[in-house]
């Protein structure tokens, strides 16, 4: 599925968000999004152990004029709710959340994680957008940076197959 | 060692550079030896040394000292081989090992049993990882770690007493809007502008 148009369109979109600092962790529906921030010259990547860190990362860029991005499945939200309550949220810090949202409907895998995904954020506070169309990746990726920026509270993306490309037609 | 005489060798040596410290008694210790806005507190509990890196990514040119303690270290250990992996020249982490949660009531640490943190960093794969064991060899290895190179690692073995020191005089919302302003100024660059009103606008 390396000719799926949506990781590239997701790509574009966080350039011209002005996104230059991006922590990933993988998951196999995220592969083709992640091989190409890794490839990009603009983009400092940091691979992570373990999400939450992400979370005190792209906080240590943000404090030094970095535009940041953290991409992660949604298990990797869940790792991640402490840092975001006690440093984002603590601090009113901006912060671009891209989530694989795993379990989401046409996805069989991980399904009780699909469901906990928007309770938990709606109950963080965290406004988040559904992305399944890769024509409005590049649109939507910049709207919710400015949104992030603006609310100086995280703004969450979940990212679905449909974006992320079907490993198995007809999925 | 007590922790405040690592903090004046550590201060003597510092400069400019940037300092994230975690919870507990490391933060007001290390603020009554080196005052400033180049200070940041961090809240949640193990992202000293992640914060740390995203700054010293961020600011490649930068000095930046990451102020952690065993307790915190040890629920993000997985930050060690994140920094190893990216290895930033300008990142020294500095770990106050006391062998408890002495903000949780004193309460014994894996350090205590054993666990070695240094060997842990070593071999995660910072290659700069030591331990001082007196205020002498950590105004070595410390200035030696400011110098650049590799990220460094150094270990420090504290009692668990406190000093008497004035409370921090900030909270996070202030700490955070200070420490931008502190790097724009001494970096010369602008973070935090706000787009002009749509009336400025020309089409």
């Amino acid at each position: 599925m390396a000719d799926h148009p949506g990781p590239a369109m997701i790509v574009e979109g966080l350039k011209e968000a002005g996104v230059d600092l991006v922590a990933t962790l993988p998951d196999i529906n995220l592969h083709a999004l992640l091989e190409r921030v890794a490839a990009d010259p603009d983009i400092i990547h940091v691979p992570l152990c373990r999400e939450e860190e992400g979370i005190g990362i792209c906080t240590g860029g943000y404090l030094v004029g970095k535009t940041c991005a953290l991409i992660m499945q949604n298990g990797g939200l869940f790792n991640s709710v402490n840092g975001i309550v006690s440093t984002l949220l603590q601090y009113n810090l901006p912060l671009l959340l891209l989530v694989y949202f795993a379990g989401d409907v046409g996805d069989r895998s991980f399904s009780t994680n699909g469901a906990m995904t928007q309770p938990v954020l709606n109950a963080l506070g965290i406004r988040h957008f559904v992305l399944r169309d890769p024509d409005e990746a590049r649109t939507l990726i910049k709207r919710t940076q400015v949104l992030t920026q603006d609310y100086k509270r995280p703004v969450a993306v979940l990212l679905t197959k449909d974006v992320l490309g079907r490993r198995r037609p007809g999925e | 060692m007590k922790r405040i005489e690592c903090f004046k060798v550590m201060a003597d040596l510092a400069g400019d550079a940037l300092v994230v410290t975690g919870a507990g008694g490391n933060t007001v210790e290390w603020y009554a030896c080196r005052p400033g806005d180049g200070n940041f507190r961090v809240r949640t509990m193990g992202l000293v040394s992640s914060i740390a890196l995203g700054i010293a990514l961020g600011l490649p040119h930068r000095q930046v000292v990451a102020i952690d303690g065993d307790g915190s270290l040890l629920m993000n250990l997985c930050s060690l081989p994140t920094i190893a992996r990216k290895n930033p020249p300008n990142l020294t982490h500095v770990v106050l090992d006391n062998e408890v949660y002495e903000a949780s009531g004193e309460i014994d640490t894996a350090t205590g049993g054993g666990t070695d943190l240094v060997g842990m960093a070593r071999a995660a794969g910072i290659r700069r990882a030591s331990w001082a064991g007196s205020p002498d060899e950590l105004r070595t290895v410390f200035s030696q770690a400011l110098e650049g190179g590799d990220a460094a690692f150094i270990g420090l073995k504290v009692e668990t007493s406190r000093s008497e020191v004035p409370p921090y005089p900030m909270d996070e919302v202030e700490n955070k809007y200070r420490f931008i302003r502190h790097v724009e100024k001494t970096e010369s660059m602008n973070i935090l502008s706000m787009p002009m009103p749509v009336s400025f606008l020309k089409d």
